[in-house]
């Protein structure tokens, strides 16, 4: 309650730049849901509060944030020191960035430290960029985590690369099983079964990815190879006797990480008022629940005025071995994702149509933000997963909610 | 924000012809690079007001340039990147957009020349460098504005069913610089010009004339958009590693 409280009143101070290179926010969110589920209440709260601090180096570059966050409901973990986000739960203070660019030549940057990474073309669903790990602590934000990483990056005339080291697992960050934001299928476990998660050690070492990119014309190309660690792990189902003391099940669930193996290639181009875009990846793994996949996507995006609507078509040509709900970048597939948002004289909305195509569920998506001046906006809005549960939308039917948001820039 | 619109000057002429006005003006204000940054307002009818910062990069002129964009302020664009870069053979440049919370460059498609260009009162094709050679240009007299003699021309764009959403464009030339300080732009269809130009502020930097403020108002809509240059200068050398997508996607970057 004292951070809350803490939250409320620098959202309300006429705070400004403490000095040149420093900025941040503070937001204070409210969810408000169609149901209670499992005994969890018809509300909850998330507010944080964002610093972030960058500063050139000569010809280099630092930069550092810090986030500290407040939720209602039971999603982060204790105050522990996680700086690579190995823990469960959403730690109530991190670092999301921390890193050093230093030039080796005019176009050949060296990167290390802590920062989000982005692959691939398509937007809405892509493959060279489905490895990275997600924090799906709000399972409809798709938020990504940061890495500790190397990154060497360059670019000669028309031909660039990305090499990445990343030393260590960084794994994916789920919703608490049994709670309303983890996509299991109602009925497919004995009404009342609780879950006692176990907080296994992730493997340390990660993944090492290469990408080469050109441009030529309308057409930019690019191929990809990465191997490692898959962030996204599999979840293991086990129903221990001595762990059942009382008339419900208690399901004990541990997480496995397979090593994986990918190539990939992407394309888009222009084509008069259309972006074109594809990718393809073939994704290998000894791992047997796990298994093989050969993904494509395409997409097709084309502004109106100042808005964008953007299609987007995701396959996976093989049939995951186990249940698709659990395999989380993998089970919504195949899918079809439409968005369209755009920029008004008043603020900006959004709208986006996720459908998964053999389930029959989905998730439609609103959001409307006002800018109430520069710096301070409102925003309203909606997620409501439907159809089939035993899809991993419909699955989320208990987390359709409201979303009402105040949001301060500085 | 390309400035667009550095177009003439020239010596007094007896009997001046328009085309030679404009070539000589674009002549005269050919620079080989600009860097300025940038400060734009946009106030609709009812008064509220929007700011955005930005730093500008160009290096050529005209058809050729090569452009580059960073937003600075608020923070909810800070670090946004455009580049434009030039394409052999084609009138629509390549253009790339590079936003932080993705963490990678978007391809993007020529837009929708009557789109606002970031919410503002400047359109798509206002953006574009004027080529007096796509357009049929005459002298219609003089006027004189804030005290200032100038010449005004209009210029028509020349095909039929041209891209052009004007149908006419009345520019105002100052007699003495041959810059530019006014443009009424009339749209297709339309006999009132429907947005109006205006270039103040007119300063020498490093031998170059530029306007430093640039306003551009809706005369329908009753909204306005002032863009004001500051620490301008030309013929700086720029970087060839500035007018990459490796530099594009440089967050913290210029």
């Amino acid at each position: 309650m004292r951070t809350a409280l803490l939250l409320l009143l620098l959202l309300a101070l006429p705070c400004s730049a403490l000095a040149e290179g420093f900025s941040g926010y503070a937001e204070v969110k409210g969810f408000a849901y169609g149901e209670r589920f499992a005994g969890e209440p018809y509300g909850a709260g998330w507010g944080t509060l964002y610093g972030k601090w960058e500063q050139r180096l000569a010809e280099g570059q630092f930069t550092a944030s810090l986030r500290a966050e407040w939720l209602t409901s039971p999603q982060t973990s204790p105050l522990v020191f996680d700086p690579a986000d190995r823990k469960l739960r959403r730690p109530p203070l991190s670092a999301p960035e921390l890193w050093l660019r230093v030039p080796l030549a005019p176009s050949h940057d060296l990167e290390f430290g802590r920062f989000q990474l982005g692959w691939g073309k398509t937007d809405g669903y892509s493959p060279a960029d489905a490895f990275l790990p997600r924090d799906l602590t709000d399972p409809f934000a798709d938020e990504k985590l940061p890495l500790w990483a190397i990154r060497l990056s360059g670019q000669e005339e028309n031909l660039r690369y990305q090499a990445v080291l990343v030393p260590v697992t960084t794994p994916w960050r789920l919703p608490p099983l049994g709670s309303r934001n983890a996509p299991i299928a109602s009925g497919a476990l004995p009404a009342g079964t609780t879950f006692q998660e176990q907080d296994d050690a992730p493997p340390l070492p990660g993944f090492a990815a290469l990408r080469l990119l050109a441009t030529h014309g309308d057409w930019d190309l690019g191929v990809w190879a990465r191997s490692g660690v898959r962030p996204a792990p599999i979840l293991a189902f086990s129903l221990d006797p001595a762990m059942q003391t009382g008339p419900v099940p208690v399901i004990s669930v541990g997480r496995r990480y397979p090593r994986e193996h990918g190539v990939g290639v992407e394309v888009s181009r222009v084509a008069g008022p259309y972006v074109l875009r594809g990718e393809a990846a073939a994704l290998f793994s000894a791992d047997r629940e796990l298994g093989d996949a050969l993904i494509g996507t395409l997409s097709v995006e084309r502004g109106f005025g100042d808005g964008t609507l953007l299609v987007t078509l995701a396959g996976n040509a093989i049939d995951p071995p186990v249940d698709p709900t659990l395999l989380f970048d993998r089970g919504l597939l195949p899918a079809l994702i439409v968005a369209w948002n755009r920029t008004e004289e008043w603020g900006a909305w959004k709208l986006v149509w996720d459908c998964g195509l053999e389930r029959g569920d989905g998730l439609v998506k609103a959001e409307v933000g006002y800018n109430v001046t520069d710096t301070w906006k409102v925003t309203v809005g909606g997620d409501l997963p439907y159809g089939s549960d035993q899809g991993p939308l419909g699955a989320l039917h208990g987390a359709r909610r409201v979303v009402a948001a105040v949001h301060r820039s500085w | 924000m390309v400035i667009c619109t550095p177009l003439f000057s020239a010596p007094a002429m007896a009997a001046p012809d328009a085309r030679a006005l404009l070539k000589e003006s674009e002549t005269r204000h050919r620079t080989k690079t600009q860097q300025y940054s940038g400060d734009l307002t946009v106030v609709n009818k009812e008064g509220k007001v929007r700011k955005k910062g930005w730093n500008s990069y160009r290096q050529g002129y005209a058809g050729d340039s090569k452009n580059l964009i960073r937003f600075t302020d608020p923070p909810e664009v800070k670090g946004v990147g455009f580049l434009s870069l030039p394409r052999p053979g084609s009138d629509n440049p390549d253009q790339w957009l590079y936003l932080p919370s993705m963490k990678r460059e978007r391809r993007i498609a020529p837009q929708d020349r009557d789109a606002s260009f970031v919410g503002t009162d400047f359109n798509y094709e206002d953006m574009e460098e004027f080529d007096h050679e796509k357009y049929k240009v005459s002298l219609q007299g003089e006027e004189t504005l804030d005290g200032q003699p100038c010449w005004v021309i209009t210029a028509i764009p020349l095909e039929k069913g041209s891209k052009s959403i004007y149908q006419k464009l009345t520019l105002y030339l100052r007699k003495d610089i041959l810059y530019l300080v006014r443009e009424d732009l009339i749209r297709k269809g339309e006999k009132e010009p429907a947005k109006r130009l205006v270039l103040s502020d007119i300063k020498n930097v490093e031998g170059h004339y530029v306007a430093a403020r640039m306003e551009m108002t809706d005369l329908k809509k009753g909204s306005h958009t002032t863009v004001t240059l500051k620490q301008i200068s030309f013929n700086r050398p720029q970087p060839a590693s500035r007018f990459t997508l490796q530099n594009l996607t440089r967050e913290g970057g210029d």
